[in-house]
């Protein structure tokens, strides 16, 4: 398919036509920052934050679901929950966060199949948004990424100014546009060169870098380094990089249960809690948070890519932007490099 | 102003003592407006350190986070004091923890601050959103002065100041051992903000209120962990038996953890504004501490983290506490 | 909705109260208003507790979350309670409590506290009548009940 153009004053019509038949999540404005929610009307969407501070994983990967129900007793019954095959879409997902899905789909789609991951991940469609203005703690273009890739996302926009420039890349976003075809109007040569000229501008303008170059194996010789102690120290194991990190995935399992029924829930949970690790018998294999910290650099770009050859970060920035404490994985990972070179 | 060098000449000579471990500071972070905390083992490392109107963690919670690894066999427990760079509220807080007695007295040696309040890290990159850099901060008669790249921002105080900063009681360090520069005048006291318009509405508009920012939570407990007086060993929150609070992400159990916590910092919460500020989702913490701050003041004449020497607001009593409630 | 169907509704809505009485003085007193035949209002469900200042605030929340519309705390008379002070101690957190909880747009008249000795029977049936009345007029607690979404 060829690529589009959407006349800006369009926008709400496409999301009011979008919003009809399917469930829409957008971007919106929450006290001060954005957040994505389901919106059925325009004027709901906030397109002025360049990412939204809970990652679109929440999407996708619930905070909460419901596994299965149960009633107890000799009589008791297990119930599976209903998979929920509801058609959704999300609006002006930023390249980085596209791509966390790329990340998370061997942990979901792979050996075990996680059937409420599975279908929500095929019934959305994830609408890009190009980023004109990276924020100071972008890096995404360290793991080739580029704030204007269309490929992770299923049709990406570019705001042109006066219009949007509208890239249908697959077999989805095809289906998608088909239905709305009549408000786009064709694109010209033009408009590719000026989305060009933005997502080059945009480059330009990230300023910070990883260095991946080799990082696994300077990982392996430096398990035991006194890096990670000076790092942990001044961690207070909040677990905001965890809960807002796009590619973090890890779960915890609880029953949770009433007189008469339960269910088993799943939620989310974080390896910068002791909680995380703790066994039953009251042993903790990473009882002290320099080993979480460790863990949470480790799983990140050792343990992942070695078992799924990606690494789990998008380069989004949200762990640097609101670790408390400044821990700052970049700097994390350059001092890596540091030590190795020595 | 606190002036810098003195503050480094100061800790130096604390790290350099032979009773200590190490003095917990602030550097300058690694992007933007951060600022890291900082650990001195050396007084070379002592130069990093620095203090600025951006340097509002409260460090108090680090004694207690240290990390304590089992020991070796003949290898004796490391019992020298911790130094700590500490504002008012940290010393507030410190003290609240020697009440408590989480921490001794004996065991800190405290580098006291004046501070004149401090910025308020999300209001400060809301104005500038994407610098990477600054070369100083300085406050000046009512102006921060903000050098950025050569260029030099004049910011009027109340814009960048930490909310809770306007109700600070204590702009001195309560407790020290070293002062670093001169005493600040205490400044008027005002009510937290909004804590008035929230009172003037009836019970019903107030959940509504509160309603949209509980649910917006996402219980990552940053608010907790962030908190310098929340070191329990193990935390209500995360009790599997009885489970307190479920561990479903809704407003029922959003609520049931928030009412919590505000209420297990009652009369011990020193309102240095850790929890509003590392919350993810933005919700007003402060306006619930203030609040309980206030009545804990109103009805028990208390105030957190003043004395040592005092009892606890709930460990004790008097006989004519105000009863009209009772039937 | 018209104002006799708001009335109709709220005569029909009884509510749940859960009543944490301490062991020697309410409860006691609980007993004695069975014992002596005197009527209140079968709406309050009670728990014993050792002592007033046993109950944990997070006791009220969770009654609260788990369907209760109202809670009352009955311990002994200042001065008599078997531990001392306990219930001195607990009419310091009630009173935090209920001003946290109306702060954060929870009626507080639904959390009481009371005084009711073991000669107190007919106190304790009057109280109850009049908590009872009272969460009637509140209605319902729905703001922050359980809900699972299971």
């Amino acid at each position: 398919m060829e690529n589009l153009i959407l006349q800006k004053d369009k926008l709400p019509e496409l999301i009011e036509k979008l919003s009809s038949n399917h469930v829409l999540y957008g971007p919106t404005e929450e006290n001060g920052f954005s957040l994505f929610k389901q919106i059925s009307n325009f004027d709901e969407l906030n397109l002025k934050y360049l990412l939204t501070r809970v990652p679109p994983k929440s999407l996708i990967f619930k905070q909460t679901e419901t596994l299965f129900k149960f009633t107890p007793g000799r009589k008791g019954t297990v119930t599976s929950t209903e998979i929920n095959e509801e058609k959704s879409l999300i609006f002006a997902i930023r390249p980085c966060d596209a791509r966390s899905f790329k990340i998370l789909d061997p942990v979901f789609e792979g050996n075990f199949e996680d059937p409420f991951y599975i279908s929500k991940r095929k019934n959305t469609v994830l609408i890009g948004l190009t980023c004109n203005s990276p924020e100071r703690n972008c890096f995404c273009t360290s793991f080739d990424d580029s704030p204007g890739s269309t490929e992770n996302v299923d049709i990406l926009f570019t705001d042109l100014d006066d219009r949007f420039y509208v890239e249908v890349v697959t077999e989805k976003g095809k289906n998608l546009i088909k239905s709305v075809e009549d408000i786009f109007e064709k694109s010209t040569k033009n408009d590719e060169d000026s989305k060009r000229n933005i997502v080059t501008k945009s480059v330009e303008s990230i300023t910070r870098k990883m260095d991946l170059d080799g990082l696994v194996p300077k990982l392996d010789k430096m398990f035991d380094h006194e890096l990670w102690h000076n790092t942990a120290q001044k961690c207070i194991g909040c677990g905001i990089c965890t809960y807002l990190c796009p590619t973090c995935h890890c779960f915890d399992m609880q029953d949770e249960s009433s007189l008469r029924e339960g269910a088993r829930i799943r939620v989310w949970d974080s390896c910068m809690y002791p909680e995380y690790t703790q066994h039953a018998s009251g042993h903790n294999p990473r009882a002290i948070r320099m080993s979480r910290v460790r863990n949470r650099v480790y799983h990140k770009f050792s343990y992942f890519p070695k078992n799924e050859d990606i690494t789990a970060c998008t380069g989004c920035g949200r762990c640097i932007d609101y670790c408390p404490v400044n821990i700052d994985i970049i700097d994390v990972i350059e001092e890596v490099g540091v030590i190795s070179n020595e | 102003m606190v002036d810098q060098q003195l503050l480094i000449d100061e800790v130096k000579k604390v790290v350099s003592r032979d009773d200590v471990k190490y003095v917990i500071g602030y550097k300058k972070g690694t992007t933007g407006f951060t600022i890291s905390p900082a650990f001195a083992y050396s007084t070379e490392y002592a130069d990093k350190f620095i203090f600025n109107p951006l340097c509002k963690k409260n460090l108090a919670a680090y004694p207690l986070l240290e990390d304590k690894l089992p020991l070796k066999r003949e290898e004796k427990e490391d019992k020298r004091k911790i130094g700590i760079v500490a504002k008012g509220c940290d010393t507030r807080a410190l003290v609240q923890i020697i009440q408590e007695k989480g921490l001794n007295r004996e065991d800190l040696v405290i580098i006291g601050i004046p501070c004149s309040g401090v910025i308020d890290y999300k209001k400060i990159t809301a104005m500038f959103p994407n610098e990477t850099a600054y070369s100083t901060i300085e406050e000046e008669q009512g102006f921060y002065k903000i050098t950025i790249n050569g260029k030099v921002h004049e910011i009027a105080k109340e814009e960048l100041l930490a909310d809770h900063c306007t109700s600070c009681i204590a702009p001195n360090p309560v407790i020290y051992d070293v002062l670093i520069g001169e005493e600040v005048e205490p400044w008027d006291l005002e009510e937290h903000k909004n804590l008035d318009v929230l009172e003037e509405k009836d019970v019903g508009e107030r959940w509504e209120y509160w309603k949209e920012h509980f649910d917006r939570c996402i219980r990552c407990y940053a608010c907790r962990e962030a908190c310098p007086l929340c070191y329990c060993k193990e935390c209500m929150a995360d009790l599997l038996n009885p489970q307190w609070i479920r561990r479903s992400v809704n407003l029922s159990e959003n609520t049931a953890w928030n009412i919590m916590r505000a209420y297990h910092l009652a009369g011990r919460c020193v309102g240095c504004g850790e929890c509003e500020s590392v919350c993810p989702v933005n919700i007003p913490l402060m306006e619930l501490n203030k609040e309980i701050e206030k009545d804990v003041k109103n009805i028990f004449e208390y105030s957190a983290g003043m004395d040592s020497e005092e009892k606890p607001l709930f460990g004790t009593f008097r006989p004519d506490d105000p009863e009209e409630f009772i039937m | 909705m018209t104002a006799t169907e708001t009335n109709s509704e709220m005569e029909e809505f009884e509510p749940n109260i859960i009543g944490f009485l301490c062991n020697w003085c309410s409860y006691a007193g609980a007993d004695l208003a069975g014992t002596s035949r005197i009527q209140y209002p079968p709406n309050i469900k009670i728990i014993k507790v050792m002592c007033s200042g046993r109950v944990n605030p997070m006791y009220v929340v969770n009654a609260l979350q788990q369907g209760a519309d109202g809670v009352l705390i009955g311990g002994c008379h200042p001065g008599d309670c078997h531990y001392q002070h306990g219930n001195l101690l607990a009419r310091r957190r009630m009173a935090i409590l209920k001003n946290l909880l109306e702060f954060i747009g929870i009626d507080s008249r639904r959390v009481r506290m009371t005084w009711v000795s073991a000669a107190e029977g007919r106190k304790f049936a009057e109280v109850i009548k009049e908590v009872t009345e009272e969460i009637k007029k509140i209605g319902p607690m729905k703001d922050i009940q359980r809900v699972n979404e299971w």
